[in-house]
């Protein structure tokens, strides 16, 4: 589904992929690890058109990451950011917007409602600004929007950092059981309990 | 460079009174540098270190001004529609390095786009001007053609310099949020959205402001060296408001177009902004 093959890239003078290989099959679930500035955030990227390599090849679905595809390829992809950058607006118009965008402008209401519920999220929220929500807040947003997507393929960059113990083991359960290709990066360890996932150390 | 003061003496109305304004003789003119001797004085006394460009910037106005008055006497007396609209090119093409320049973006690499962003609407509202509003047989007639082109070239500039600035250093600025937005939109028409309405508001909201209270204050210069002229005042305002409104419509579309014809250029085939556009400040 997802094919790093032998990737270079160089980002002022300094080699962040030499040779990478990596890959990804359908559905499978893979935790990366890694300390800080080793390109962890940058293999997302790149699978998003963000940054282009210097060497090697990429695919999603069998299909390089080009011109042509790449409104497809993002289509497919829900991307959570590190630190989850948001446009500053109304989070309820920002949401409305997204979905009308994706043409999932009639979610089912009760859907809807059982998702914030389940983020412990509420109407206060929905009426604040991006600006005014504290980091888990923001994150929990962040992963409502992704949940709300439905896309095929999830590419998660920290999606727990901000949120407590409780909040973490129920949104980590939720995310392994989906029927999706998923890659986290993250530090917490709680995901590792869960033994159908994969863990790369980088 | 945009020929302030000289035009408006040139814009002998049809129809109007032609009287002309009384000439300055060069004596008279010069004399009016008295003044600048306070002004160098208090300059000094407080210490202001703006005498030097001061006087380069005064020295420079005379000369450009005495260089317009020359080329345009020349156009005016051939009064050749090819001469002209050759000239206005010129114009145009001097406007478009400005505009780069003023916003940090490479000559190189934007010319064409912002040429044409400017050309376009400039050249169907000045033909408009004469042929409709005017009604001038020479439809390239030099007294109408120079100095109203001169007059939107002149305003577009600034419009066009905010409105790409404003979209180009917003999404630089804010780049994360940018791309973030593509993947969430997987349209970059959606996620360029939010820039280009903020980056058009910002180029025409000072002229729809000036509209707003012009003649309230000042009186803008095209009147004032229109009555001086000789054109009676009815008929002066008519032409303030004719160019007021096409100055509108010329910054508008042209900022429009500036912005909608550069992309191509401003991002690479996976719609992430090109770095390469920016003069580098290092
Ligand atoms: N736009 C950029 N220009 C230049 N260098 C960059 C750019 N983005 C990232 N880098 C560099 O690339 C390296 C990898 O960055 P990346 O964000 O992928 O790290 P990371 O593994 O996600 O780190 P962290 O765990 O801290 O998030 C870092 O050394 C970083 O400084
Ligand atoms: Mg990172």
């Amino acid at each position: 589904m997802i094919n790093f093959e032998s990737v270079y890239l160089k980002r002022n003078d300094k080699e962040i992929f030499s040779g990478l290989d990596f890959f990804v099959q359908k559905n499978e679930k893979v935790l990366i690890q890694g300390k800080s500035g080793i390109g962890k955030t940058t293999l997302f990227k790149i699978l998003l058109g963000f940054e282009t390599i210097d060497k090697g090849r990429v695919t999603f679905n069998k299909k390089d990451i080009v011109k042509e595809h790449i409104t497809e390829i993002r289509h497919q992809i829900f991307y959570l950011s590190q630190d989850i950058d948001l446009k500053n607006e109304k989070v309820k118009n920002l949401l409305e917007e997204i979905l009308e965008y994706n043409l999932l402008k009639n979610q089912d209401k009760a859907h809807f409602a059982d998702l914030l519920n389940f983020l412990d999220l509420n109407d206060i929220i929905l009426n604040q600004s991006i600006k005014e929500l504290s980091g888990g807040e923001r994150q929990r947003i962040g992963l409502l929007i992704g949940f709300l997507l439905d896309r095929p393929v999830w590419l998660l960059d920290e999606p727990t950092s901000a949120l407590d113990d409780i909040m973490k083991n129920k949104i980590i359960d939720y995310i392994i059981g989906q029927d999706k290709t998923i890659i986290i990066i993250s530090h917490d360890d709680v995901w590792k309990k869960n033994n159908t996932i994969r863990i790369e150390r980088w | 460079m945009m020929m302030s003061g000289k035009k408006t003496t040139l814009l002998e109305l049809k129809g109007g009174d032609q009287l002309g304004a009384q000439d300055l003789t060069l004596l008279s003119l010069a004399s009016l540098l008295v003044f600048l001797i306070p002004v160098f004085y208090i300059n000094r006394r407080l210490k202001l270190k703006i005498n030097k460009t001061m006087s380069a910037s005064i020295i420079r106005m005379c000369i450009q001004l005495s260089f317009v008055g020359l080329y345009l006497e020349f156009l005016f007396k051939f009064n050749s529609p090819i001469l002209n609209i050759v000239y206005l090119l010129i114009m145009i093409s001097i406007a478009c390095q400005s505009i780069l320049k003023s916003s940090n973006l490479k000559i190189r690499k934007l010319f064409i786009p912002v040429f044409f962003s400017l050309l376009l609407p400039f050249a169907i509202i000045l033909l408009f001007f004469n042929a409709v509003v005017v009604r001038i047989d020479n439809l390239f007639e030099a007294k109408y053609m120079i100095p109203i082109g001169g007059m939107l070239l002149g305003n577009c500039l600034r419009s066009i310099i905010i409105g790409l600035n404003n979209f180009y250093s917003g999404i630089k600025k804010d780049e994360r949020v940018y791309l973030y937005s593509l993947s969430l939109f997987s349209s970059r028409i959606q996620a360029l959205k939010p820039y280009f309405k903020e980056s058009i508001t910002a180029s025409i909201t000072p002229t729809i402001a000036s509209m707003a209270t012009i003649g309230l204050v000042s009186l803008p210069g095209m009147m004032t060296g229109q009555i001086i002229g000789g054109s009676i005042p009815i008929v002066a305002i008519k032409y303030q408001i004719a160019i007021m409104l096409s100055i509108f419509y010329t910054e508008y579309f042209s900022t429009i177009l500036s912005v909608l014809f550069s992309l191509k250029v401003g991002f690479n085939e996976l719609d992430v902004l090109n770095q390469d556009i920016f003069i580098s400040k290092k």
